[in-house]
């Protein structure tokens, strides 16, 4: 049996739940927001995991790439389909769910038992070595040397990706699609714009939001001073009411 | 701190990698720089250059490979035989399918779509499908994802093959999505690709994973020494291959790991569909040889059982679906099932036979299926290419030239005598004999005569019906396509006559340095 | 591996979160509670919390290429880190094979610098 120290048992025990309970939450989340943020759970977890079995280094990329830069993207393409798009819950092919969570969970249990009895009687070997002159030094050393032809070809991928992103999302303007700025002023001041700068919203004692339009001197609601795609704040009877205070507050 | 022991790097071993690695490099900058109507032939130029140095350096190297020699790069590379043949038979097949991606003759601003960004059907997008030039990106992407199959059939670790296979996917999911015509196809083809391109890699580094934790390195050298030593416990071992293997069967798209193929054959642009079909075959299959007769050969092949059922799954239902179909790229895409299929039945006849003949059913198929989608390229009307059967009806009164190269191509799909496609099934059931897996021979013979029945039906259709309304024009192929055409049916025809020379090169290549 | 190391940044963690679950819970007992409708509200520039903007929250794409990019950048700073930890003990080797991995993913960036991958409007 493998002799783990009580600290690392602590920390597996409160975290291994919490990954697991990540994971079946990213699954099974309706709303894909949700299900990032559960996977962000997981992965924080993973990172931890990593960290405590002594691989300090990966443990902070886990942390730095993953949950950051990745799942920053992964939140950017969830917001070009819109956050509030959820998952169809009908299905294409009739069964498809069933036979796909019975496959699935038979596979897990198959690698499952298949690592359990493959690893159990394992005594762990080299790690003391491998982190000898300290782990990223170590890292440093295999990665220059032994793995250094695939650590440069790692830069064809970085490329790959940049022209991939470049290629699919990257619409490059025409010639005749660029505005200078003299055209642009030409626009303002073409008649029926409006040139000036527009009017700030409405500040009352009662509201003060952006969303609450200002008041023209007729008391009408200034359409101009909200942002257009902000929804109109209606203001209620006791807003719109004269509240007098030209007139000191005296009901003439 | 001690000064770390340098890695030996045999940089004249590398240069095939390097070179199309720098002109791939060199065509990014060349897509940064160079007005847009001039990409498309500079690109075109540099990357065949870069292919010519490529293999000129193969073959210099063929002839002057030592076994003590042949590791390098720090022991992550393998330049043996083996390697080299594989790595000639990729820049020779990545040459000719290049020549595809490069037509401008055909339609106006060649087969790629110029902005891929663009909202598919709207205003903008209507525009460009009719006058704006193809994106050239391609052409680098294609010569990074080759010099990752390079490095991919002859890495000499499962790290370093990892790396490979992704450096070799990426671009390959991107080519995808670049149809000029058809765009949606085109784009849910990159995606259902991609993933599930993905999660096959993810088996495969899983299995990297478990087959560390056997052998307590990833090399394919220390891998065989600790399986012939037999300690610890080999269920380890036995689960990391059987997750490597869905890995690497996935790209060589085979039962029940096939299930992307049609959909991606079909959706891909047609010169991107000769690249995989030919190419990737070629880097997965040479992938997974070295897997196999290097890394795993300790295991005494206890897997071959598993691998037969795989491959008798692979050719029954790439035939017998085949049959269904009414799509010309998708009868092609299970075709490419079925015949995946068959270099299986080689990989597990086993021995310098079974390896011979899959190295030159390899060279066969790919060079024959680029000519297949060369010429499908060419049957197009105003909406593009026309791949629907019944479209293809009466070909044979309108151009009895090229339905004359297709009924060929299709015959030697078939496996008719005097076509390379004979000759490479003869090897591939010879070798199988005489590995004692006479069964696999019997399905194989079943499902090729099962295959030719969607082959016949296509030449009789092609010949024996009138020509209608709908039947598409041939379009005068520009030089490139002619020349890939050309070389194409050449090759499966001189490989069909005179098969000695290749089955020589072949049987020469057929060792690998352990 | 000793894990004491980290022992210092769990105190750190567990009074940090010691501290704002304090600070969340006492709030209500000691603070003064009078509100009116004003006090409710998002202070100035705020707007009022609306279910669902208009347009569904849908982000341009030009979001996705620029996190693509920065991923791209993320990777290279992690190779940076273990050869500039371990320089002196890689050498001038090490120092050229890094100059070439920069240079090439300088390649990809002159191209979307080139091509307008840059431009925001």
């Amino acid at each position: 049996m493998i002799d783990v120290s009580w600290g690392e048992q602590v920390v597996f025990y409160i975290l291994a739940p919490i990954a697991v309970i990540g994971a079946l939450g990213m699954v099974m989340a309706r709303n894909a927001v949700h299900s990032a943020l559960w996977l962000v759970l997981t992965m924080l977890s993973l990172g931890v995991f990593y960290i405590v079995q002594a691989g300090p280094f990966i443990g902070m990329v886990q942390i730095i790439v993953y949950t950051g830069a990745i799942m920053m993207l992964f939140l950017f393409v969830l917001m070009l389909v819109g956050r509030d798009a959820s998952d169809s819950v009908i299905e294409t092919l009739r069964g498809q769910k069933v036979a796909a969570i019975a496959l699935g969970v038979g596979l897990g249990v198959l690698l499952g038992t298949g690592l359990y009895r493959g690893t159990v009687d394992l005594t762990p070997v080299g790690l003391a070595e491998a982190n000898k002159n300290g782990n990223v030094q170590g890292l440093a050393s295999l990665i220059f040397t032994k793995y250094v032809w695939a650590f440069e070809v790692t830069s064809a991928l970085l490329i790959s990706a940049a022209v991939g992103a470049m290629i699919l999302a990257h619409v490059e303007r025409r010639k005749d699609e660029r505005i200078g700025q003299a055209a642009m002023m030409k626009e303002r001041f073409l008649p029926g714009n409006y040139p000036g700068p527009k009017p700030g919203p409405g500040v009352y004692a009662t509201s003060n939001s952006v969303a609450t339009p200002a008041k023209l001197p007729d008391g009408n609601p200034a359409q101009r001073s909200i942002s257009p795609i902000l929804p109109l704040r209606e203001l209620e009877p006791a807003e719109k009411a004269d509240k007098h205070t030209l007139t000191g507050g005296h009901q003439s | 701190m001690d000064k770390l022991k340098l890695p030996d790097m045999d940089y004249v071993a590398l240069l095939p990698m390097l070179a199309l690695f720098v002109a791939a490099c060199l065509g990014v900058i060349i897509e940064a720089l160079v007005p847009r109507r001039f990409r498309n032939i500079i690109q075109l130029v540099l990357s065949i250059v870069a292919l010519a140095v490529a293999m000129f350096f193969v073959v210099k190297q063929s002839g002057e490979v030592v076994a003590s020699k042949a590791l390098t790069a720090g022991g992550a590379i393998m330049i043996d035989h083996a390697a080299l043949f594989l790595q000639g038979a990729l820049i020779v097949l990545g040459f000719v399918a290049l020549l595809l991606f490069g037509e401008r003759s055909l339609e106006f601003g060649g087969p790629f779509v110029a902005q891929a960004a663009v909202t598919v059907g709207s205003e903008r997008d209507r525009e460009q499908t009719g006058r704006e030039l193809g994106s050239t990106e391609t052409f680098p992407l294609a010569l990074f994802s080759l010099s990752g199959m390079l490095l991919f059939v002859s890495a000499n670790d499962l790290l370093t093959m990892f790396v490979a296979l992704e450096v070799f996917s990426l671009p390959l999911y991107l080519l995808c999505a670049l149809a000029r015509r058809k765009r949606l196809l085109s784009q849910e083809s990159a995606l259902k690709y991609f993933l599930l391109g993905a999660y096959a890699s993810a088996f495969f580094l899983f299995g990297v994973a478990m087959v560390y934790g056997f052998a307590k390195a990833v090399d394919f050298k220390a891998i065989h020494a600790e399986a012939l030593l037999g300690e610890g416990n080999s269920l380890l071992l036995i689960i990391g291959l059987a997750l490597l293997a869905i890995g690497l069967l996935f790209k060589v798209a085979a039962a029940p790991f096939h299930v992307w193929t049609p959909d991606v054959y079909q959706g891909a642009p047609t010169p991107v569909t000769a690249f995989m079909a030919s190419c990737t075959k070629v880097a997965a299959f040479g992938g997974l040889l070295r897997v196999l007769y290097v890394g795993f050969d300790g295991l005494g092949w206890q897997f071959t059982p598993v691998l037969g059922a795989i491959a008798a799954l692979t050719v029954l239902v790439g035939s017998i679906l085949a049959v269904t179909q009414t799509d010309l790229k998708r009868l092609l895409a299970y075709s490419s099932v079925a015949n995946a299929g068959y270099i299986l039945i080689g990989v597990i006849a086993g021995q310098q036979l079974g390896l011979t003949s899959v190295l030159f059913y390899l060279v066969a198929y790919g060079f024959t299926v680029i000519a297949a989608f060369a010429l499908i390229s060419l049957v197009r009307d105003a909406d593009g290419e026309a791949t629907h059967l019944s479209r293809w009806a009466g070909l044979g009164a309108r151009s009895p030239l090229y339905a004359g190269i297709f009924t060929f191509i299709l015959l030697a799909f078939a496996g008719i005598p005097l076509t390379s496609g004979f000759i490479a099934k003869l090897s591939v059931f010879g070798a199988a004999i005489d590995g004692g897996q006479t069964w696999l021979v019997i399905i194989g013979v079943i499902t090729s005569i099962i295959l030719a029945f969607p082959y016949l039906r296509v030449v009789v259709m092609m010949w024996l019906s009138e020509p209608g309304e709908s039947t598409p024009s041939v379009s005068i192929p520009g030089g490139l396509t002619s020349t890939a055409l050309g070389i194409g049916t050449l090759a499966t025809l001189v490989f069909g006559v005179v098969p000695g020379p290749l089955l020589d090169l072949a049987e020469k290549a057929s060792s690998f340095v352990r | 591996m000793s894990l004491s190391a980290y022992v210092p940044i769990v105190w750190l963690l567990a009074l940090a979160a010691a501290f704002g679950l304090f600070s969340v819970g006492i709030a209500p007992f000691v603070g003064p509670r009078r509100f009116n409708r004003a006090k409710l509200e998002a202070y100035e520039c705020g707007i009022e919390p609306t279910p669902q903007p208009i347009g569904g929250g849908r982000f341009p794409v030009k979001f996705y290429l620029t996190a693509m990019l920065f991923i791209i950048f993320d990777i290279e700073i992690i190779f940076l880190y273990p050869w500039a930890v371990s320089f002196d003990m890689l050498g001038v080797f090490g120092f050229f094979e890094m100059v070439i991995f920069i240079i090439t993913v300088a390649i990809a960036y002159a191209y979307v610098w080139r091509r307008g991958g840059l431009e925001w409007d």
